[in-house]
Formats: C-alpha cells, sequence, structure tokens
C-alpha cells in the first residue's frame, strides 16, 4: 500500500522547492521538517491556535500574512512564497547569518522570550507587520493597539507578552517611516 | 370680505381645540403610563421565586437583556434589525434605571401586551408577540424572581429608529395587524407532553421569533412557522418536524443539542450557542422531552439518513482546498476530532439545503465556545482571504456533495454576496 500523493513546488526563503512529492493531507509542518530539513518552525498545539508554527506567506501583490502550518496542508502552498523564520536575518554569500534583523534584535534586547518555543512565530507575525507599517505608516498613537492586535493570537506559556509587545511598540516608534507624525 | 376672514378665524379656532381635545384624549388614554411611584417590594413565597427563575431561563431572558461583559439583567444589549437598532433594556430592579417601580400588572402588560410602564410600546424586539400565550401566575413568578436581582445603576440606551419606525404609537396599528393571541402549531400532536412542550417552545423559548420568517413588516409569518430565517449573517435553520428529519435529527439527538449544544452532528453557534448556554440546557430532563415532542410532533417522521457519497475525484478543485486548509483540523475522511473539532460527516449545516450558513462559516470562522460539562469547541478561523469565490464555491460544494447529501449547486456568486 501507498500513499495517495501530490506534487510540491514552493519557493522558500527566494529557493526554489520541488517539485517533491507530498502524501495527501500532509500539513506543512511536517514537510517543512521532515523533507526540507527547515527545522526552526514550532508544532505547538497542532490545531491553529499557538500560532508558534505560522510562516509568512508573500502574496503577489506585495502584502503578506501569516499562516499556520500545522493546520494548513503542504498543497495550500503550491506555487507560493513563503518565508519561514530561518529566512527572516540577512545572510551572506555562503548561507552564514551576518547579522539579526531588527525584530530579532529587538527581541534579545528585551528579554521578549525565555524557553524561545513561541519565538519563531513571534518574529514571523512582528516582520510581517513592521513590513505593513513601512507600506502604509499609522499614527502614533495607534501603536498599542496595531501591536496587541498583529501579536494577540500568539500563546507564550512562559507568558513573555510584555516584552514581546514592548520590543515591537518600540522598534516601531524608534524606526523612521513606520508611524505618521500627523493625526 | 370680512365674512370669509371671520369664517377662517372659526375654522383655525375649532382644528387648535380639536388638536388640543385629540392630545388630552392620547395622553389620558392611549399613553396612560406612569413613570414615578412607589419602588416596590415583593415578598414572594421562595418556590414561587425558584420557578419564577426556572421559568425565567426558559424565556431565556437574560441572553438579550444582558450586554457582553454588563451586569446580569442590566440591559445594553444592541440589536441590529432592519429599522435601527433596538437596545435591550435594563430590568433588575432599580427604581431608577430598572423596573424598580413596576408591579406586577405592568410587568404582565408588558409581557403581554407589549406596552410599557410609561404607556409607550415595546418594539416586538421584545418577544411579546410569543410571551402573550403565557399564563398570568408564570409572568407573576418570573416577576417575582426579577424583581429579587440585584439592583443595577446601568442607564438605558435609548432606542432610536429611522421615522417613521420612532414613532412607537405606530405599533399599536402593528399589533392590530398581528398580535395574536396563539402561535400556529409547528407540528402534529395532541398528548400532554406535546401541549407542555408548545407552551416551552413556542411561548416561553420564543424560537419562532428567530427561526419563523418574517414579513416586510418585520412580523412573524404566521402561515410557515418555523420554517428558517436569517434574522442577521446566519440564518436560523427549519425546525420543523420535516426540516429536522430531512437534515437526520433524531429525538435523543435534539435532546443533546439542546442540553448540551453538541451533538455528533454538530455543535450550537451564532445566536444558539447563548440560547442552548443561558436556556435550554437549564431545562429539566423532563421539559427537554416535551419541548422536544412538540418539535417533532407526537409522531415524529423517520430521519433521512446520509446518502452514500458519490466518488469525488482527488484532484477536483474542492477536494483540493479541503486537503489543504480544512482537513488539518476536520480530518482528511471528515470525522473532525473529538471534544474539539466538529465532523463533517453528517454535519447538520452541511444538510441544510440552504449554503448560507455553510459559506458564512467559511468565510468568518467562527469563536472558540464553551459548552456545559466542561466542554469546548476550538476557534475556527476564516478563509475570507484564503479563498476566491470560485474556490469556495468548490469547497462548499464538495463538502455538500460528499458530507452533507446535498446537491453541489453553490455558485460563486452566492459567495460573493455573502462577502
Amino acid at each position: 500500500m501507498s500513499l495517495p500523493t501530490r506534487p510540491l513546488t514552493v519557493t522558500i526563503n527566494g529557493k526554489q522547492h520541488g517539485p517533491i512529492d507530498v502524501p495527501e493531507g500532509m500539513m506543512m509542518i511536517d514537510v517543512l521538517h521532515e523533507m526540507l530539513d527547515l527545522t526552526a518552525s514550532r508544532l505547538g498545539c497542532g490545531q491553529g491556535i499557538c500560532h508558534a508554527c505560522v510562516v509568512i506567506w508573500d502574496r503577489d501583490d506585495q502584502t503578506s500574512e501569516t499562516v499556520p502550518t500545522c493546520i494548513t496542508g503542504a498543497d495550500f502552498f503550491n506555487g507560493k512564497r513563503i518565508r519561514t523564520v530561518e529566512g527572516i536575518a540577512p545572510r551572506n554569500d555562503k548561507g552564514e547569518v551576518t547579522t539579526l534583523s531588527p525584530v530579532q534584535q529587538a527581541f534579545l534586547d528585551y528579554f521578549s522570550f525565555q524557553c524561545g518555543y513561541c519565538t519563531p512565530g513571534f518574529v514571523n507575525a512582528a516582520t510581517v507587520l513592521i513590513e505593513r507599517l513601512r507600506r502604509s505608516p499609522i499614527a502614533r498613537r495607534d501603536v498599542e493597539t496595531t501591536v496587541a492586535a498583529a501579536l494577540e493570537r500568539h500563546i507564550c506559556r512562559c507568558t513573555g507578552y510584555v516584552r514581546y509587545y514592548e520590543a515591537v511598540r518600540d522598534l516601531i516608534l524608534k524606526t523612521p517611516g513606520l508611524t505618521r507624525t500627523t493625526v | 370680505m370680512s365674512r370669509p376672514r371671520h369664517l377662517w378665524r372659526w375654522v383655525i379656532g375649532l382644528g387648535v381645540l380639536a388638536g388640543i381635545a385629540i392630545g388630552v384624549f392620547i395622553s389620558t388614554n392611549l399613553l396612560r403610563g406612569k413613570t414615578d411611584g412607589p419602588v416596590q417590594v415583593v415578598n414572594a413565597p421562595a418556590d414561587v421565586v425558584a420557578r419564577g427563575k426556572y421559568l425565567a431561563e426558559a424565556a431565556d431572558c437574560a441572553a438579550c437583556h444582558t450586554a457582553p461583559g454588563g451586569a446580569p439583567f442590566a440591559g445594553g444589549l444592541a440589536m441590529p434589525s432592519g429599522f435601527g437598532t433596538i437596545y435591550a433594556t435594563n430590568i433588575t430592579p432599580d427604581p431608577d434605571y430598572g423596573i424598580g417601580r413596576w408591579s406586577a400588572d405592568d410587568f404582565w402588560r408588558a409581557l403581554h401586551d407589549g406596552v410599557r410602564r410609561d404607556g409607550q410600546q415595546l418594539y416586538p424586539a421584545m418577544p411579546y408577540t410569543s410571551y402573550r400565550g403565557m399564563t398570568r401566575e408564570d409572568s407573576d413568578a418570573i416577576y417575582a424572581y426579577v424583581m429579587r436581582l440585584r439592583p443595577a445603576q446601568v442607564p438605558n440606551v435609548v432606542t432610536n429608529l429611522r421615522f417613521p419606525f420612532n414613532v412607537r404609537l405606530g405599533m399599536r396599528g402593528w399589533n392590530l395587524l398581528f398580535l395574536t393571541d396563539s402561535l400556529p402549531a409547528v407540528s402534529v400532536g395532541s398528548s400532554p407532553a406535546w401541549q407542555r412542550g408548545r407552551y416551552l417552545v413556542d411561548v416561553l423559548g420564543h424560537c419562532g421569533e428567530c427561526h419563523t420568517p418574517r414579513g416586510m413588516l418585520g412580523q412573524m409569518e404566521l402561515s410557515r412557522p418555523m420554517t428558517g430565517f436569517a434574522l442577521g449573517r446566519f440564518e436560523a435553520p427549519d425546525i420543523t418536524p420535516a426540516g429536522l428529519a430531512a437534515r437526520g435529527w433524531t429525538a435523543a439527538a435534539l435532546r443533546d443539542f439542546l442540553g448540551s449544544g453538541l451533538t455528533e452532528d454538530g455543535s450550537a453557534f451564532s445566536d444558539m450557542h447563548p440560547v442552548v448556554m443561558l436556556s435550554t440546557r437549564r431545562l429539566t430532563p423532563n421539559d427537554l422531552v416535551k419541548a422536544v415532542k412538540y418539535l417533532m410532533g407526537d409522531t415524529p417522521p423517520p430521519p433521512v439518513s446520509l446518502p452514500p457519497a458519490p466518488a469525488i475525484a482527488a484532484t477536483s478543485p474542492g477536494r483540493t482546498s479541503y486537503v489543504a486548509l480544512c482537513a488539518g483540523c476536520h480530518g482528511l475522511d471528515g470525522d473532525g476530532i473529538p471534544n474539539t473539532v466538529v465532523a463533517m460527516r453528517g454535519n447538520t449545516t452541511l444538510r441544510l439545503t440552504d449554503p448560507r450558513n455553510l459559506i458564512v462559516s467559511m468565510l468568518d470562522g467562527m469563536a472558540a465556545q464553551n459548552f456545559p460539562y466542561l466542554q469546548s469547541m476550538q476557534a475556527m478561523p476564516g478563509f475570507a482571504d484564503k479563498l476566491s469565490d470560485q474556490q469556495a464555491a468548490d469547497l462548499a460544494n464538495y463538502l455538500r456533495i460528499s458530507f452533507g447529501g446535498q446537491k453541489g449547486d453553490v455558485t460563486p456568486a452566492a459567495v460573493r454576496a455573502l462577502r
């Protein structure tokens, strides 16, 4: 007996993978872990609730959103471009990380996480938020509610929420171009 | 030349007098309301208060008279309608903001005639159209219970409908046209259990207020009781015996549903979720049996079993979307996850002829919900941004055909209309 499979071609962190045969119904998190050796995304609840497993889906219209990979089948990503947490920090030609992204650095500076299991999800969600604000800045008075709205679905069992939120809030406030001075 | 001018003066004078007379007549006869008066002290026996509590739960007063996060029975819930937003009022015994000065007679008039203590007409968002069938004894018991609640100093939000619906006096005409003493039976029966069930369902439960279609003027269309209607975004489905049987409901399953909100074939959601949580699950097992007896009739039609699903190509667009977006929780075979995610196979929403509720669920998703006995169902994300109209229609059709025994007749236009 063999499992029915479907071909998957997907661009991850700028690199095209596939076509590879993926068993029907396999969730994307398992494809990342088991077939593509991209093991940094975290499987938490397996039910799309905790958002530790989210990756960034880059749409053709230049917008992005996070998608939970534990409940989203690999087939959804066929032909799409995504970024995992491995693709957030800049790398050199040899593929070595040269520096951290501003979001990652802010999380370190603010001691945002303890065990770090939820961190890939928070990094991706905050990255999508920063990129969105670069395209359409918000009023400074709206920053806190915007951060809360962007991160509230992410669960952190070490309860590092405040430091995650403060890190992203302060990063937004100190980065030129993300906020409007006029109301 | 002077005579006609005199005549005009007389005509105008008489007109003014007539106006004053009509005004006096209206204010003394039609608006014979009271705003002040003594604070009522009600000392009903404990068993009456306990019965009143049970009846208030069966009549589900709390669902509307409590705002989200607000004090119990202190009102404030906004109910959008085609005529404007109506706000439920404070029915705690606070003398200034609630009904602390209302007598049992005033309370009865509100429930039976749709008239407030100050003489103003209520809008039928307050289901006096159903409560009219309540016995005076039960009204008094509910009154005795409500007057024992903790008074909440929460001012009412003023309901302001658009003209002409803001003229509350107009509801008198509406009542002449549409207010009836008894509602048509949804099923055939005569047993005492059926009779009691009818009272529980039609009068106290006021199920028809959502499940019976409404006409142009917001009245229940009593020629088609309980055949289903969409007051809001979701449709309250057909709960006639035939409608229930067509979706495979048995008496046992319906008792489970009303008692716990959960069955093998789905969970209570949208406006039905608070109905179960606040009202139907509080019914005694005996009353639950009788309510179901009335909904299904003394001789219930046999439930229609789910026809075997036709084969659908594994690579069909609908199946592809299902595997990509739904199967992670609902399972490749539509079996769901026990106590966590509802099954798709035989799901009562998929068995509805009208795909509305399915499409809205797919687009909007659903919040996590708690159920009795410490059960809960997890949140479902909405997929409005991940599915095109065509993809959503294909997915809806796949679900309906594979798991609901329905036709694959959902069009992209039907999806677009619900976005």
